[in-house]
């Protein structure tokens, strides 16, 4: 999912830079839109640190393993302000721990980022189903709880998806394409348990928030 | 007595000359010393990267491939650089769209062992680092308001 230094040529990475610039620009216009934008800092900055740390937890999936992204965890709870925290998290892991890259840290925010934002959008969606208060007045849990599950599976599995897509259309012709391509779509195939894994770890944020701060949720 | 003496030495002449021309069909060893690299690759869990494709660049020509080869079960692969050519030589594995570049100087300022990646106590210090400065900023900006 972090894609390297020396990996993609250069025109890739250009235009990986190119859309996070203009997804950059298009979230914190919108961030600047709210009455107050710093009071999602925050939620926000606290999440960075958990998308940062993510990346350490490895989950097996035979034969590969793969690590949690939390990019549909962002979308859900911090709607626009997530492209900005993905691109700031991307950063820091790749100066610190060369995971990802910078050349490529442009590409890594697009895979991850864009699926956020539409996290965000399914997230929203709950809105306009059904009702939002049960016969009490208290926010409706299964809405949140079916919605947060779709945005948290629908983040890592499109972010998968164009990883793949990338991936597989550039991969150079100097080395095996057909071990290459062998083993990038198994990769891919691992994140399908991922999906299920941070739909379920999603759905547990968004509950917990919830019932502790719901006004957190309340305009996303 | 003088002919004796140019007699004798004929014969040891003689002799010494079919030695010589035994000793013609020993054998001859010569030697240079060729560094072989031996990387090992894995992923940030330890995981060796089996199967990883391993591309290696000369210093001369950091565009070609020099040499191209797969790691085996245990990550590793062992190539010869040519001495002809010093300077820093460039290896790449990649495996998924994953993999990295290492950069190892042969020739005068050769070093014998390297790598990338950090200790696990650099990571944790780095990492801790880091998700304060993500605490920090939170703090700041949900401090009350004078």
């Amino acid at each position: 999912m972090h894609i390297p230094d020396g990996i993609l040529p250069a025109a890739v990475c250009v235009a990986g830079y190119a859309s996070t610039g203009a997804a950059t620009w298009y979230s914190l216009r919108k961030i600047d839109q709210k009455e107050n934008p710093q009071a999602g800092v925050p939620k926000a900055s606290l999440l960075t640190a958990a998308f940062f740390v993510a990346s350490w937890i490895h989950i097996p999936v035979p034969p590969s393993s793969v690590h949690l992204v939390l990019n549909g965890l962002l979308g859900a709870v911090l709607g626009y302000y997530a492209f900005p925290a993905i691109l700031i998290g991307l950063f820091f892991q790749a100066v610190m721990f060369q995971h990802g890259g910078l050349t490529t840290l442009g590409v890594n925010a697009t895979v991850m980022g864009i699926p956020a934002l539409l996290a965000y959008a399914i997230f929203r969606l709950r809105n306009f189903l059904g009702r939002k208060y049960d016969h009490q007045g208290r926010p409706y849990r299964v809405l949140t709880g079916i919605f947060g599950f779709l945005a948290g599976a629908s983040g890592i599995g499109l972010a998968a998806l164009i990883a793949f897509t990338i991936l597989v259309t550039t991969i150079p012709a100097n080395i095996d394409v057909d071990a290459e391509q062998a083993s990038i779509t198994a990769l891919t195939l691992a994140h399908v348990p991922l999906m299920f894994i941070e739909g379920v770890f999603t759905v547990l944020v968004v509950l917990f928030i919830q019932r502790v701060k719901p006004e957190l949720l309340e305009e996303n | 007595m003088k002919r004796k003496l140019l007699v004798a030495l004929f014969t040891l002449v003689m002799t010494l000359s079919i030695t010589a021309t035994a000793f013609a069909h020993g054998a001859k060893i010569e030697y240079t010393i060729n560094v072989a690299v031996e990387i090992r690759a894995a992923y940030d869990t330890d995981k060796p990267m089996a199967g990883g494709q391993v591309i290696v660049y000369a210093p001369d020509d950091p565009s070609t491939p020099w040499l191209e080869g797969i790691c085996d079960d245990k990550g590793r692969f062992t190539f010869t650089p040519d001495p002809a050519i010093p300077g820093t030589w460039d290896v790449q594995v990649r495996q998924a769209g994953h993999g990295d570049i290492i950069h190892i100087p042969i020739g005068e300022d050769i070093i014998m062992t390297g790598g990338t990646g950090y200790t696990p106590l650099q990571i944790g210090l780095m990492g801790a680092s880091v998700v304060w400065g993500f605490v920090g900023t939170a703090l700041f900006f949900s401090r009350r308001k004078s």
